[in-house]
């Protein structure tokens, strides 16, 4: 019941915002509509047989999930740093503490929230993906539908593991534009100059570690379709894996999740707001 | 009952000292006034007793205890500025609030009414002058059925009028039989509404108690004459008169009791002054203040 009433003052707040209405507006509209591009790629390159498998079963579900994971990514996660950093510019966060929230309140009415949103998120993957699949296949049956490697719990982790780093970058830095900053450029441009730069030259190319950091367990858990192909590739001088398994990657998010929500709410409690 | 019991408050930022080991006691029902100079820890004290300042030693506690947790629910507070959503209207914006505190209003009329923003209740909060964004704050504080409310600096920045409005507003609240604290540097404002007073300076606790026992029995007696380097060294010399401050046209001096004003007339009259000025009256809170609060 209290979690409920969280979610309704968290609606009441933001049902009106501009950036977060945007944000969610243009989720809404690129993720079908970017899958949709594929129908121009009428000759696609060998070794992919035609451009039907970006719309039929069971193999849509892996491009439409990693068009989904460039769109979480930016879109969904930009809403959860807006959703806590715009409370910061605002000074709705202390007010919402003067007003008769605890500190635990205020953290859980934004961590519900942001479980919320995935779950909204995956929904709408789910059904967007069922739609087209049905559409594009024929005879397709629920079986056949669903022979998707657990591919909408995958999507859901991934949009969680996104959310999950935006939402702690936004409690530590609490600034709008910095936070939005730190966290494109962390997944984009950090992480991969941490991961190939640094620990590949501290522990090899080779090295599997290498692939076990957040926002690439994350991107893992829904990877470039394409890659399966790539790997088949045989390369001599570069012979790494590309991805994580998929238990590997359910595995390290799980982790990683759990670590930046436990350190946001421990430095919530323990700064001043 | 007590409203709020404060033990050994105390805060740092780096060296700076910003609350030193205040203790206070605010009886239930009291309207209280909170007064020190811009930077002397009014608001970082507030900060904390709200609990989004964390301090670094000392206690704090509300109703005895009573309401748990859920303390800040009983108490409407603005500290600073007025804190809304910008996009939203006014009774948006309490909707908001009242949802915090547990309400479930269907109807903030009365209270957009009570601070004269029911004309404006469907603009955003964005379009309000500084005035309506601080009665906006003012109807805020007064859902839930608080039993304290607490404005810090609530005339800041107005205009003569929106200071007007925002004084009467408040004397409204303290009216109704609520604990109010008071956070100003704004001395007749305090002295206007409070009962009693605490002031502080540098973080720490100056004097507190009812505001006519802060207020001492010196009375000040405005001297004028044509000579003032002469008048200077006649009330220097003499026994009954404290500070002497010179103004434009007269000195300021002050002296122990009603009974000293006639004697200082006499005083006067027997070294040949004669005066063009003659002014006695009780030293107000501002006075007092300075003295307490300087160097």
């Amino acid at each position: 019941m209290k979690i409920i009433n969280l979610l309704i003052t968290e609606w009441l707040k933001f049902r009106k915002n501009a950036v977060v209405s945007l944000l969610a507006i243009m989720f809404l509209v690129f993720m079908p509509t970017a899958i949709f591009i594929g129908k121009e790629f009428k000759n696609v390159p060998p070794p992919l047989p035609n451009n039907s498998i970006f719309f039929e079963f069971p193999s849509m579900w892996s491009y439409l999930g990693y068009v989904g994971n460039w769109l979480v990514f930016f879109f969904i996660g930009l809403m959860v740093i807006f959703m806590i950093t715009q409370e910061v510019g605002y000074k709705t966060m202390r007010q919402n503490v003067i007003n008769g929230y605890t500190r635990q309140d205020f953290f859980l009415a934004k961590l519900s929230s942001v479980i919320v949103l995935c779950i909204l998120a995956t929904l709408f993957y789910a059904i967007i993906g069922l739609s087209i699949g049905y559409y594009h296949t024929s005879n397709a049956d629920l079986s056949f539908a669903f022979d998707n490697n657990w591919a909408i719990p995958r999507f859901f982790l991934m949009t969680l593991g996104y959310c999950s780093l935006g939402f702690f970058i936004a409690f530590i830095i609490k600034r709008s534009g910095i936070a939005i900053m730190l966290y494109l450029s962390y997944v984009i441009l950090i992480e991969l100059i941490l991961r190939w730069g640094l620990h590949g030259k501290m522990f090899g190319l080779k090295n599997k570690s290498i692939n076990f950091y957040p926002a690439n367990s994350f991107e893992d858990l829904m990877p470039n379709p394409l890659f399966k192909y790539a790997e088949a590739i045989p390369m001599n001088d570069i012979d790494f894996d590309f991805l994580l398994t998929y238990q590997e990657a359910t595995f390290t998010s799980i982790i990683y999740i759990l670590i930046f929500f436990s350190l946001s709410y421990f430095f919530f409690l323990k700064k001043d707001i | 009952m007590l409203a709020l019991e404060i033990n050994h408050l105390t805060k740092s930022y780096g060296k700076i000292k910003a609350v030193n080991d205040l203790n206070l006691q605010i009886e239930s029902g009291s309207i209280y006034g909170l007064l020190g100079p811009n930077g002397s820890g009014k608001t970082t004290t507030l900060g904390m007793i709200l609990d989004i300042i964390r301090q670094d030693k000392g206690s704090y506690q509300w109703f005895e205890g009573k309401y748990g947790d859920n303390h800040r629910k009983k108490i409407g507070a603005i500290l600073e500025t007025p804190n809304f959503y910008p996009y939203l209207n006014a009774t948006e914006n309490l909707e908001i609030v009242d949802r915090i505190k547990g309400g479930n209003r269907k109807n903030y009329d009365d209270l957009l009414e009570l601070v004269n923003l029911l004309g404006r209740k469907q603009s955003k909060f964005r379009t309000y002058s500084l005035g309506m964004k601080q009665r906006l704050a003012i109807a805020a504080t007064l859902l839930g059925d608080p039993k304290v409310l607490i404005f810090d600096e609530p005339t800041n920045g107005l205009d003569p009028q929106g200071i007007a409005e925002v004084r009467n507003v408040i004397t409204e609240v303290a009216s109704m039989g609520n604990t109010v604290i008071l956070a100003s540097h704004i001395l007749h404002e305090v002295e206007k509404i409070c009962k009693h007073v605490a002031i502080i300076k540098n973080g720490n606790l100056m004097a507190t108690g009812l505001v006519g026992s802060i207020l001492s029995d010196d009375i000040t007696v405005e001297v004028g004459s044509d000579d003032l380097d002469h008048l200077v060294t006649i009330l220097s010399n003499y026994s009954l008169v404290g500070q002497i401050s010179r103004k434009k046209n007269w000195l300021e001096c002050s002296v122990p009791s009603e009974t000293s004003v006639v004697d200082l007339s006499k005083h006067l009259m027997s070294n040949a002054i004669l005066t063009n000025h003659f002014v006695s009256r009780k030293r107000n809170l501002e006075e007092e203040f300075l003295e307490i609060t300087k160097e």
